[in-house]
């Protein structure tokens, strides 16, 4: 392997440390175990009772976002070790997939699907009318022409 | 030429001898991969989204479809055994990057116990994923009419989540007393769900969840292997040869991107 490396500084090596630093270090792993664990339990337990408290649709589907983004924030800065590398390295990595995924969930995912939604109904050729056996309810919508 | 201390460094950082983002290759190209699968993902879980907005009104609810535990027939246990499932794959996530502190240390031990019980989770997770899908096929007891190649649900109390079995209804919209009795007649029994109809709702609940949970299962089986690839190789003493774990370190980014997944598609399956 000693070809690739040339006078490559040791990156291997230099990111070892000594057990004093170790137990720090895997006292903080443990927390975050337990942060983990408690917003997963904290999640099933509102879902279960989420109709009985009378939660709304929208508030629950912020909270398990939220809370999710908060889970898997911790998972890749500590877990992976994300937050220990450089700063262009976290940027090139986390940048271009928050683009996309931005993108590809209020573009595709929220835009197109509650379009389809919407306009089933509306007796247009392309929905596909004749296959389903209920009527159309609303008549043709305006904008289709 | 002369130049102020920061220009010269500079200078020296774009003359070579230094790796890009001052990290190993191998490990920037693991991170590039890792990228490259999470937007795999993400479009897959974009297009469940699409699809659960689309069918809005008949997309079954989670909690009356995953309510089985293992041992408990007939407890209805919404979405325990799922959080269950939740709960071993954070723990070898736990345990895998415990055993790349041990690697940080040069502490062979600690490796190779950690990453045991990183493959004793994984095992764990895809055996109970395996019959989290057995279930979803076998069906509930009272399943649903199929008649005509088309699917009638029995109308659920919401308050007892027993089914009433002699109303039915048919894409979200119940039927009369009399519609149902002629279809019961005349439909067959149907239990389970399978790439072509689903007794909980929608066909294409079906669809997305054995795709998307195959591959998120195929992902974790692949981990696990890879896992006792490295095991071996930490036994044999290969990393105490080289002088590194690294290799230890590269095959968590990848088990901890699994975890990662398994957190989103828990969320958007069965919570959301």
């Amino acid at each position: 392997m000693s070809e690739f490396h040339d006078v490559y500084p040791d990156y291997e090596g230099m990111a070892q440390h000594d057990e004093a630093a170790g137990k720090k270090i895997r006292k903080k792993l443990w927390m975050v175990f337990w942060l983990l664990l408690v917003v997963t339990i904290f999640e099933v337990i509102v879902g279960f009772f989420a109709a009985k408290w009378g939660v709304s649709k929208t508030v629950l589907k912020f909270l398990f976002i939220g809370l999710t983004l908060v889970k898997a924030g911790y998972i890749v800065m500590v877990f992976m070790h994300l937050g220990h590398e450089s700063k262009w390295t976290k940027y090139m990595i986390l940048v271009p997939y928050a683009f996309f995924i931005i993108y590809l969930f209020l573009m595709m995912t929220m835009g197109e699907g509650n379009y389809v939604n919407e306009h089933r109904h509306t007796g247009h050729p392309s929905n596909g009318q004749v296959d389903m056996q209920t009527p159309a309810a609303a008549p043709a919508d305006a904008e289709h022409h | 030429m002369a130049g102020s201390a920061a220009e010269v460094e500079k200078y020296a950082s774009w003359n070579g001898g230094m790796s890009p983002l001052r990290a190993s290759y191998g490990k920037l190209f693991m991170w590039f991969f890792l990228v490259s699968d999470a937007l795999t993902f993400s479009g897959f879980l974009c297009a469940y989204g699409f699809f659960r907005h689309n069918f809005a009104g008949e997309w079954p609810d989670p909690q009356a479809v995953f309510h089985h535990f293992p041992f408990l027939h007939g407890v209805h246990l919404p979405l325990m055994y799922v959080g269950l499932m939740t709960f071993i794959l954070i723990m070898s996530s736990v345990t895998m990057v415990l055993a790349v502190e041990a690697g940080h240390r040069n502490y062979r031990k600690g490796v190779l116990i950690w990453m045991f019980a990183t493959i004793i989770g994984g095992l764990m997770f895809v055996g109970s994923q395996a019959w989290e899908w057995t279930n979803f096929i076998k069906g509930s007891e009272h399943g649903a009419v199929l008649y005509n190649h088309n699917m009638y649900l029995y109308k659920v109390d919401h308050a007892t989540h027993e089914p009433i079995l002699d109303i039915l209804t048919f894409h979200n919209k119940e039927l009369s007393a009399a519609e149902s009795k002629e279809i019961l007649a005349k439909g067959e029994p149907f239990h389970g769900a399978n790439l072509q109809y689903n007794e909980y709702g929608q066909p294409a609940f079906a669809d997305f969840f054995f795709f998307i949970t195959g591959f998120h299962g195929f992902h974790v089986f692949s981990g696990v292997v890879i896992n006792i690839c490295i095991f071996i190789m930490a036994l044999n003493g290969y990393m105490k040869r080289v002088g590194h774990y690294e290799m230890v370190e590269k095959v968590g980014l990848y088990w901890h991107f699994v975890d990662l997944v398994w957190v989103f598609v828990f969320t958007f399956f069965y919570l959301l």
